[in-house]
């Protein structure tokens, strides 16, 4: 009976790592960072609240009354066409960065270890040119005299206006952003083992086949990471739309940008900046669940 | 006319490089066969199944399947099933996803679709798990999913890669008796790709004993077991005494042989090897073809030589002697663990017999 019982409380010992006894030790790693965290991000972003629900005043920044007025404000017509406008660019970038990532992922993922090297190589090699020497480029291949219309113009074509346009804002956001949807999906894709592929087409897909119901539903992880770290990144860029764009269609960061070191509205760009950042957790947490949702049933035992 | 074959494979060779080289290997699989390409790693049967699948293209040679031309098609339009040896499951769908997959791109009717999933299911005694996921299932029962898929859409041949390899050794016993009366039961014809010799046997109809990228000889299990055409062959199925020998006469049973080490054996036959060669040459003595008796027991026969037990290793079963003989042979025996044999202990003298038509020629 005792020995009985002795082995049953055994058995039902969870592993001893992640008892009573690891906790401070994981506290005391994370602590530093949790420290910076608190003084850089979580007290200024209090702050920001703070800032959000109070009226402005031209002369002092701040009136010492509660409002929502600043928020109130968000459902004019221009700021929801601001919102509408960031969110419709994120969302392009983020479908051209699937288009043109996803075959690169794909290719890196079943490259033999040399190419491999390589081929990430390139693939960072733009992320260790600061944005602005970047964009600068894009103004040089994308100006009125650039190189994209010098090429028109030679093969007797009308040159086109892309330069502080919508189009160019795409373009410079996903020459940045391409390799936070190509990364994740890369490891995502490695995770499926080729035999997979070979299954599917010894049952009869051919290769789009075997891509729509086999690759393509086990990427799904990658995939939804890559698309919420490009998007999430695209809808609160700054010096790609306020090089590469113009200031009529602007993207929500250059209004926030203007509203606190042009017009010093402080509490205006404050409601802005939450209400972003609101936009980004909501769709990361629908991300996240819709996730785990699927992988569950696949870890499932 | 001569006999119709389900696959023809004639001169195969896939080059990877000028080094590594597959081939020329040629054999035919008659209908309803179960043929087994047996041999160790990098030995080129592997390759071999994944050129009739399709995911290798062929260097030289041709392939045919019930007479039509088969290496031109792509793989997705061959009409051979392969299970892998890790079942490669699509972890993304149910049981009954993954043996509709081949049948929703033929674009089965849904109830005709549903039926023969079912009736799947139950050939391969998975009835009512349908609903489950691969990672629910224990690798015996994974496996069957993989046959099932394959099974469902009733393809020319079966292909097997090592299909029992991750299985544990009971399972791997139950498994390899399954596969091989469904094989029977629905005959089909079937390739089966394996290293474990014992897998091989008690499978196949015929063996191919591959080695190096060519095929060292094809037959019956009995066949590559008794008459092993190479010392390659020999060697590897089964465990042999195998020693370098020459001819040094003729007698009345048959031929006279001497091994390196001084043993003269009398065996059946004129001496001569699977191929005529009578230079070079070795005997072949499987070792539970051994005899090991007491000194002065009475046996008869030309092959009766004294010595005694170097080493006794117990394997509950099975005893396995090392046996020294007074000319200065070793040889091993291999000898149930019963009766006389128990009393066996090392440094015993015995007297070792051997029957002349125990004893194989092969060529070195």
């Amino acid at each position: 009976m005792s020995i009985q019982a002795t082995s049953a409380s055994l058995a039902a010992e969870p592993r001893p790592t992640y008892g009573a006894k690891a906790r401070p030790v994981w506290a005391l790693l994370a602590s530093p960072y949790a420290l910076f965290l608190l003084v850089l991000l979580i007290v200024p972003f209090a702050n920001v609240a703070f800032f959000s629900v109070h009226s402005y005043s031209p002369t002092k920044i701040l009136l010492p009354e509660l409002t929502f007025d600043n928020y109130r404000k968000l459902f004019d017509l221009y700021y929801l066409r601001l919102f509408g406008r960031t969110l419709r660019l994120g969302l392009v970038t983020t479908i051209v960065c699937v288009l043109l990532g996803y075959p690169v992922a794909y290719f890196l993922a079943r490259a033999r270890p040399r190419v491999l090297t390589i081929g990430l190589f390139l693939l960072i090699m733009p992320l260790m040119v600061s944005t602005v020497i970047r964009v600068f480029g894009w103004i040089v291949i994308l100006g009125r005299k650039g190189l994209v219309n010098q090429a028109l113009v030679a093969l007797g074509l009308e040159p086109v206006k892309l330069l502080y346009t919508e189009t160019a804002v795409v373009i410079g956001l996903v020459n940045i952003f391409l390799p936070f949807m190509v990364l994740p999906l890369m490891a995502s894709i490695e995770r499926i083992p080729p035999s997979l592929e070979e299954a599917a087409q010894n049952l009869g897909a051919n290769w789009l086949q075997t891509f729509a119901r086999v690759i393509l539903p086990l990427s799904v992880p990658g995939l939804i990471s890559g698309c919420l770290l490009v998007y999430s990144i695209s809808i609160s860029a700054f010096v790609t739309p306020a090089l590469l764009g113009n200031s009529r269609e602007r993207m929500a960061a250059q209004q926030i940008y203007d509203e606190v070191l042009v017009s010093f509205n402080w509490p205006s760009a404050s409601s802005l900046a939450l209400a972003l950042v609101a936009l980004t957790l909501v769709l990361m947490f629908w991300a996240l669940f819709a996730t785990r949702r699927t992988g569950r049933r696949e870890r499932a035992s | 006319m001569s006999e119709r074959y389900e696959i023809e494979i004639r001169g195969l060779v896939k080059r990877y490089s000028p080094q590594v080289i597959v081939g020329p290997i040629s054999f035919d699989v008659r209908p309803g066969e179960f043929f087994s390409l047996l041999g160790p790693s990098g030995c080129g049967k592997t390759t071999t199944l994944r050129c009739i699948a399709g995911f290798e293209s062929l260097s030289e040679g041709s392939i045919r399947l019930a007479g039509a031309r088969l290496d031109d098609k792509p793989p997705h339009r061959r009409d051979v099933g392969l299970v892998f040896q890790n079942y490669a499951l699509f972890p993304h769908l149910s049981v009954f996803d993954n043996i509709a997959f081949g049948l929703r791109l033929r674009r089965v009717a849904k109830p005709e679709m549903r039926e023969r999933v079912a009736r799947a299911l139950q050939l391969v005694e998975l009835a009512g798990l349908g609903e489950r996921f691969p990672a629910q299932l224990s690798g015996g029962q994974q496996q069957r999913v993989a046959i099932a898929r394959s099974l469902v859409l009733e393809p020319q041949i079966l292909m097997f890669d090592e299909p029992l390899s991750n299985l544990d050794l009971k399972l791997r016993i139950q498994m390899r008796d399954e596969l091989r009366s469904l094989q029977r039961r629905l005959g089909k014809t079937a390739i089966y790709v394996t290293h474990d010799q014992t897998e091989a046997l008690a499978l196949s109809d015929r063996i191919a004993v591959l080695s190096h990228g060519h095929i060292e000889q094809i037959g019956t299990p009995a066949e590559i077991y008794e008459q092993p055409a190479t010392a390659f062959v020999a060697e590897f199925i089964g465990s042999s005494n195998l020693f370098p020998a020459r001819i040094v006469g003729h007698g009345a049973p048959g031929t006279i042989v001497e091994t390196e080490a001084g043993l003269r054996l009398c065996c059946a036959g004129n001496g001569e090897t699977a191929n005529g060669e009578r230079h070079g040459i070795a005997v072949l003595l499987r070792p539970e073809r051994v005899q090991v008796h007491a000194p002065g027991n009475g046996a008869t026969g030309p092959n009766r030589f004294p010595g005694h037990i170097a080493e006794v290793t117990y394997l509950g079963e099975d005893l396995h002697l090392g046996l020294a003989l007074d000319c200065g042979q070793k040889l091993r025996a291999a000898l149930k663990n019963a009766n006389a044999a128990r009393a066996f202990a090392a440094m015993q003298p015995v007297e070792i017999v051997v029957d002349p038509g125990d004893i194989r020629i092969l060529s070195r």
